[in-house]
């Protein structure tokens, strides 16, 4: 799912930790007993997670296996859970910016403008991807891009505000190569201009398919659209 | 003590009011005194449910839990009158807002819902498979109607979790581990959406875990919502922000929802807890 991209030294150590936790099963004098306080709060954390049956992880997942790889950390995780919710030093920002920006793949023939119709309803949809006790069923839905969950773009629909209102964005901006590369990748991978950000990786993750992010841009971009008016 | 607690009928209750924090108070004034004192678009942000506050269907939920907290039950034909909360057994007065705490007599630190299921099952003899003990949500469930009672004779009074036992400290601290660990295809943790005053999924305003005034409001479980048209708990609200983050379902028995929930009810410490409480 994830890519799996070289990452620079500054990230390694944190490869540790789920090893770490892994073993941190208590002294052999005790049958089916761990010291949860001999424990580092990171090894505990691990431990509760994946040891202690914290969670159903034998699920299966729509983008196949189980939903303990959607547990499992992977190089930007690790990097970018700062407990207290800070960002962590410049060197690993660059790092996780790099790895990012490797990870960004453009569809044949270049960045194209789908359909803003079907934009609009993907944009607004919370669908996809929801496991555990109601799992989505792909297949009498599409998956949606959240959007609006965080993002303001036509105003006749409330829009959330943990991310930046997109409203007018290709009023604004006009529709020039350089403008809709930076749309498709901060979609695609926004690490790789904001490291550390709360935005999904839409594009590397897999969630979008390559047809979704074409016509979210198309919703962003088409004057007709009415980000746009 | 239980006869006092018997007392605890919704009107009864709301003529009681006293400004100190260790005494019980009516959940629409303590919404009120929050709201009062701080400004806060999250406490503000729904003049309906604010409004309906003293008409909360969960009201009556707590009320069926009352009557089934004292009536004997189970294949041992008991009531929960022995079951010790952390206070002595049957002292309900106060002993939420000091959960999840350390219990000498299983090792364990356990919540409000781990802690009933304790109980059922050594005092009233149920089945752990006992639909009683296995049905955990909806205000028809005797779970959610028990933990109803039990929390609100909490009401008023400031979330204050021990952290003497070594476990205690061991829990909250990898519940705060839990809080900021990003993963999964969407890569959220509870941080994306509990890190900053004042943002909005969609139409909703969201509470800050920074925030202690409005951190108080969004553990106070349990509480009626709207929109489900039933009484939700804490490990209801766990597996629902899971399931936003596409994360597995947590295990409500589990040690995992136990640390986080200590790790967010130490966050709201000294602020005082509104039970039961709306939400949307």
């Amino acid at each position: 799912m994830f890519k799996k991209t070289p990452v620079a030294a500054g990230l390694a150590a944190f490869a540790s930790i789920i090893i770490a936790g892994g073993c941190a099963v208590a002294d052999a004098g005790k049958t089916g007993n761990v010291d949860y306080t001999a424990m580092t709060s990171q090894e505990l954390a691990e431990y509760l997670i994946f040891e202690a049956n914290g969670f159903n992880v034998d699920q299966e997942v729509q983008e196949g296996g189980t939903a303990k790889q959607r547990l499992v950390q992977d190089e930007m995780h690790k990097a970018c859970s700062v407990i207290g919710g800070g960002k962590p030093d410049q060197a690993t920002l660059d790092a996780v910016r790099t790895a990012a920006a490797a990870s960004i793949t453009y569809p044949e023939g270049g960045i194209q403008l789908g359909d803003w119709q079907k934009g609009r309803e993907l944009a607004w949809s919370g669908f996809g991807y929801r496991i555990g006790h109601n799992p989505d069923d792909h297949g009498n839905r599409p998956v949606g891009g959240n959007c609006y969950n965080c993002h303001q773009l036509a105003t006749d629909r409330t829009g959330g505000t943990v991310g930046p209102s997109l409203t007018g964005y290709g009023k604004t901006r006009g529709t020039s190569e350089a403008i809709l590369k930076y749309a498709y990748d901060m979609i695609y991978n926004p690490h790789a201009y904001f490291p550390c950000t709360n935005m999904p990786r839409f594009g590397s993750s897999g969630f979008l398919t390559q047809d979704a992010i074409a016509d979210i841009m198309a919703y962003m971009f088409d004057p007709e659209s009415p980000v746009n008016e | 003590m239980f006869k006092k607690a018997l007392l605890a009928l919704p009107v009864a209750l709301a003529v009681g009011v006293s400004a100190n924090a260790d005494s019980w108070k009516a959940p629409e004034d303590v919404l009120q005194g929050l709201i009062d004192s701080i400004d806060s678009v999250y406490l503000t942000q729904s003049e309906m449910n604010i409004m309906m506050m003293p008409d909360n269907p969960a009201l009556w939920t707590a009320d069926d839990g009352r009557e089934l907290f004292h009536t004997p039950r189970g294949p041992n034909n008991v009531s929960l009158e022995a079951c010790d909360f952390g206070k002595g057994p049957g002292v309900l007065e106060g002993a939420y807002v000091e959960l999840p705490r350390y219990f000498e007599d299983t090792g364990r630190v356990m919540d409000l819902e781990n802690r009933l299921v304790h109980c059922m099952v050594t005092l009233q003899g149920f089945a752990p498979d006992d639909p009683a003990v296995r049905q955990r949500h909806g205000s028809n469930s005797e779970h959610m109607q028990l933990q109803t009672y039990i929390a609100m004779q909490s009401s008023g009074m400031a979330w204050n979790p021990p952290m003497e036992h070594p476990l205690e400290v061991a829990m909250r601290d990898a519940g705060e581990v839990m809080f900021y660990r990003r993963s999964g295809i969407a890569d959220f943790n509870c941080n994306t959406c509990h890190g900053e005053a004042g943002k909005q999924i969609r139409a909703s305003v969201l509470p800050h875990k920074g925030t202690a005034e409005e951190w108080s409001k969004a553990i106070s479980w349990p509480a009626f919502r709207v929109g489900h048209d039933h009484v939700r708990s804490s490990q209801h609200r766990i597996r629902g922000c899971y399931w936003q983050m596409r994360l597995p379902l947590i295990n409500p028995n589990s040690d995992a929802s136990i640390a986080l929930m200590s790790y967010w009810t130490d966050a709201a410490r000294g602020q005082p807890a509104i039970l039961p409480d709306m939400k949307r």
